[in-house]
């Protein structure tokens, strides 16, 4: 039979939700609902849809984001013991693909059929089962795990915000709040303030009077 | 003075300047080009897509990366120590000025052969003459002859201060109850700014030092006329 990425792969949360969804999915502890195509996608909406503010809350409280990732080393000993998923992220990482961990811990009976079906010969899995499995194990494949996002343009958007919102402080302070400039800041001083440093030959060496041409009166070519 | 869209230094006065550009040039060199690779390992570092998390140990690059930053310090310290030197020869110098700093101004003693005394204060904005440097100019410049070795004796009379004259390469804090000699020595005729160096209050940007240095003809003729 014919075997495509698409009859297997069930939606991909979008990216640029993820910042909306922290902390829904990545959480393998628990039975891996429906690794059907259907099922998974509802479920899984339904369940971003749920904990998406107690998810986003804890999160904000542990102050959690890309940069977390070092916080929680995957794979320690303490991680394998405890209640905690090995990827700590929803997000798993690309340096760190193989934790010793399963994705799903609680199989339900068919799962841990499948289970003892790869004790045997692999060649009689067929190969939504090898799917299956891989699902169990891992959370996302690779291409999952490295696909881009929108990230950056949130980001750029804030950073133009900022620039013009100092824009607007900055123009605000000129109109009310610097005093005059001083009159040697006029261009007819500043031009008498020239002529009286080349007199002196100020810098004459490497400096503003050594670009002078004193016998043609002119700056040099 | 300083010009505009000046990048380095201003051009040496006296020869312990030159000596002060080039080796700024040289420690320069040296602070580009290890930034250039700090630079390039960073953008190696960032744009790679290659992950190695199980470093253990990295013996010859550890071993590389002591040693070679020894030897950059050691070529930079040999030149910097020379010049250190320099500064500190005898030099047998013609005249002796002093200079005491206070609030906020200086004050001028030429006190070898006559006894001329003079404070220099800075000549506010609005009585500046079309052309002068605002935040630069006083009423009393320090007139002194050229091509003569001279010792500066500065002290300060209240606190802090520091006696600076960038072309000429000087720098010499003014500390109440010390003396502090440095050696001046210019080769060029003409005016030489400088802004006080140590933060002394609230004028403290408002209490700059002009040197003009003029042949000792005229240095003898003003000297007789300022007594």
């Amino acid at each position: 039979m014919r075997v495509t990425l698409k009859s297997w792969d069930p939606a991909p949360i979008a990216p640029e939700k993820w910042f909306l969804c922290l902390g829904s999915e990545g959480r393998g502890r628990g039975p891996c609902v429906g690794q059907d195509k259907h099922t998974h996608t509802h479920t899984h909406t339904h369940t971003h849809m749920q904990m998406s503010f107690r998810a986003t809350w804890s999160l904000v409280l542990k102050k959690v984001g890309p940069g977390m990732r070092g916080m929680h080393s995957p794979g320690s000993a303490a991680n394998s013991e405890g209640k905690m998923p090995p990827y700590t992220n929803y997000h798993a990482q690309r340096s760190y693909p193989m934790p010793d961990e399963p994705f799903c811990t609680e199989l339900n009976a068919e799962q841990r059929a499948l289970k003892e079906k790869e004790k045997g010969s692999w060649t009689q899995l067929s190969h939504a089962e090898k799917v299956a499995l891989y699902r169990l194990q891992f959370h996302e494949t690779f291409a999952e795990m490295n696909r881009r996002s929108n990230e950056w343009k949130t980001v750029m958007g804030c950073v133009f915000f900022f620039f013009g919102f100092t824009a607007l402080l900055i123009w605000w302070q000129r109109v009310y709040v610097f005093p005059k400039k001083p009159i040697t800041l006029t261009d007819e001083w500043k031009a008498q303030q020239l002529q009286r440093i080349l007199d002196m030959k100020g810098n004459p060496v490497q400096g503003l009077a050594s670009r002078w041409d004193y016998e043609k009166k002119e700056w040099k070519k | 003075m300083a010009y505009p869209f000046q990048l380095g230094l201003q051009d040496a006065t006296s020869p312990i300047m030159e000596e002060l550009l080039h080796f700024h040039d040289h420690a320069l060199m040296i602070v580009f080009l290890i930034s250039s690779l700090v630079l390039y390992i960073i953008s190696l570092m960032l744009t790679t897509k290659l992950t190695h998390t199980s470093t253990m140990d990295a013996q010859e690059v550890e071993t590389v990366w002591t040693i070679l930053p020894a030897i950059i310090l050691i070529l930079i310290a040999l030149p910097s120590l020379r010049i250190l030197y320099m500064m500190d020869e005898i030099n047998n110098p013609s005249l002796t000025v002093k200079t005491m700093g206070h609030q906020w101004y200086w004050s001028y003693e030429y006190t070898d052969y006559e006894d001329l005394n003079f404070d220099s204060y800075m000549i506010p904005t609005q009585e500046l003459k079309p052309g002068e440097l605002r935040l630069l100019e006083v009423d009393n410049r320090v007139v002194l002859p050229m091509e003569m070795t001279i010792r500066m004796l500065i002290s300060s009379e209240d606190v802090l201060h520091s006696w600076a004259v960038p072309s000429l390469g000087l720098k010499t804090d003014a500390i109440p109850g010390r003396l502090n000699q440095t050696t001046l020595m210019a080769m060029r005729p003409g005016l030489y700014y400088g802004q006080c160096s140590e933060i002394c209050g609230s004028n403290h940007s408002f209490m700059p030092i002009v040197l003009e240095m003029v042949p000792l003809s005229y240095f003898e003729t003003w000297s007789a006329l300022m007594v």
